[in-house]
């Protein structure tokens, strides 16, 4: 059997456990895009009150490894409140947690790094805060964070494998699972491979094109 | 009429400015001009409401607009009848020179729109009109912050070394659209280094050095200055042994 037939023969497990990891995904992304952005705004206004402690809280996530904070979450935290929680959700929980502070650091630098001048020539243009905001701050400011958001989704899908090992039933697992009873690493993983490469070719090939077509060098000669 | 009295302005606690007074009337050019660092831009922010000086009174037609300690508070309802072009210009990376000279329209008359066509052919800028400032050379962004400007119709005009850039056609071209501003009323403050420009253009001149006026007056203090550092400093490239 090669990863192809592998895929199509398990093709049912492999549609339970890819739709486990796109839920994951899903949940990740949307409370980590939406919260990432709330922290990062407020961080950018408020410097010391919400800015300081976001900083040093994604500071001190980007040192510890994801698979040490989704098990400190999932065991030790868990018990110390006296409670169990469905491992999907402690999943939910870690990744999302560190996708809303890397995030809000993407997006507080880009705000706090605002090149002021260009807010400057549109007041002196008689433009009001509204139109500085929409027309000038925004576009900008898109531009310059795509990129690093992008990379930052993609990271969290490759991040959901991780939730295997807190027993939810993803990608990951049902491979492991597979080749448990059939014993083909090489295939299997190979199956993954191309799953994996499925989902992420065509994101990183929109983040792509929406970089070629929206965040051109702005660099002077 | 603007007219600054007694400003001062420190950086830290560098006087920069130094209890400067000067005015620039609706219809006139003045042209400040002297050794870098003297502290012309800084000048101008002043004037130009950009930035608050420490002290010191701004009068713009009726309004006046005290500074000091206690207050600084930004002022910016006087734009765009105020317009400025910076040194560094400011562009808008993410739009295309017609965007940036048409953002501030939302709307655009046909008096307008005829201005425009009439600013973009004079400057020369059609060709290069639908492109980025970086795909741009300097000079032509000059053009395109100059015509953003002038669009706009603003009473007073500040212009920081607009020329440094231009070529000698576009200088030309420039001067000559400076004067018939000046002969509809438009009141002119420009910093420049090319003295040839301001014997030309000038109504008056500001001589400024570490922040202090050393001449002030009309412009045949460039052909016979009263101080020594004037004559010094305009006399500047006679002085040099080749």
């Amino acid at each position: 059997m090669n990863s192809f037939e592998i895929l199509y023969n398990y093709r049912a497990d492999f549609l339970v456990g890819l739709t486990v990891t796109l839920k994951l995904c899903l949940l990740v992304w949307g409370i980590g895009l939406l919260f990432g952005f709330l922290i990062g705004y407020a961080g950018s206004k408020f410097k010391y009150s919400v800015g300081l402690p976001s900083k040093i809280i994604s500071f001190i996530l980007g040192g510890i490894p994801v698979l040490v904070f989704l098990f400190w979450l999932h065991y030790p935290f868990q018990f110390w409140l006296g409670v169990v929680i469905d491992g999907f959700y402690t999943a939910v929980a870690a990744l999302s947690v560190i996708n809303t502070f890397l995030v809000a650091d993407i997006v507080r630098t880009a705000l706090n790094n605002f090149p002021n001048q260009y807010i400057l020539a549109a007041e002196v243009c008689g433009l009001d805060k509204k139109t500085i905001y929409r027309k000038i701050q925004l576009p900008i400011i898109i531009r310059q964070i795509l990129p690093g958001i992008l990379f930052t989704q993609v990271a969290m899908l490759q991040s959901t494998l991780f939730a295997s090992l807190i027993s939810v039933e993803e990608i990951f697992r049902v491979c492991q699972r597979i080749n448990s009873s059939i014993y083909k690493p090489v295939e299997i993983y190979s199956a993954l491979a191309i799953l994996f490469l499925m989902i992420c070719l065509p994101i990183n090939g929109i983040g792509y094109w929406i970089k070629k077509k929206y965040s051109r060098d702005f660099s002077e000669n | 009429m603007i007219s600054c009295e007694n400003l001062v302005k420190f950086y830290l606690d560098k006087k920069v400015i130094d209890n400067v007074s000067f005015s620039v009337k609706p219809g006139e050019i003045l042209v400040a001009t002297g050794p870098s660092g003297a502290g012309k831009s800084t000048l101008l922010r002043l004037a130009s409401l950009i930035e608050n000086p420490n002290q010191g009174i701004i009068r713009i037609d009726d309004k006046e607009f005290k500074f000091d300690s206690k207050n600084q508070q930004k002022v910016r309802e006087q734009f765009p009848k105020l317009g400025v072009v910076f040194q560094n210009l400011f562009l808008w990376p993410h739009l295309t020179n017609r965007e940036n000279i048409l953002l501030p329209h939302t709307t655009i008359n046909t008096q307008e729109a005829n201005e425009f066509d009439n600013l973009i052919s004079m400057f020369g800028i059609g060709e290069f009109i639908d492109k980025y400032p970086n795909q741009c050379s300097l000079g032509q962004r000059q053009r395109v912050a100059l015509v953003r400007a002038f669009l706009l119709n603003p009473k007073y005009l500040f212009l920081d070394e607009i020329t440094s850039s231009l070529d000698i056609e576009q200088i030309g071209i420039l001067l000559n659209y400076l004067i018939v501003l000046r002969n509809k009323g438009v009141g002119i403050f420009l910093i420049t280094h090319f003295l040839k420009f301001a014997k030309i253009a000038a109504d008056q001149i500001l001589f400024l050095e570490n922040g202090n006026i050393i001449e002030y007056g009309k412009k045949d203090i460039l052909i016979t200055p009263k101080t020594e550092r004037l004559k010094s400093f305009i006399s500047g490239l006679d002085n040099i042994i080749i």
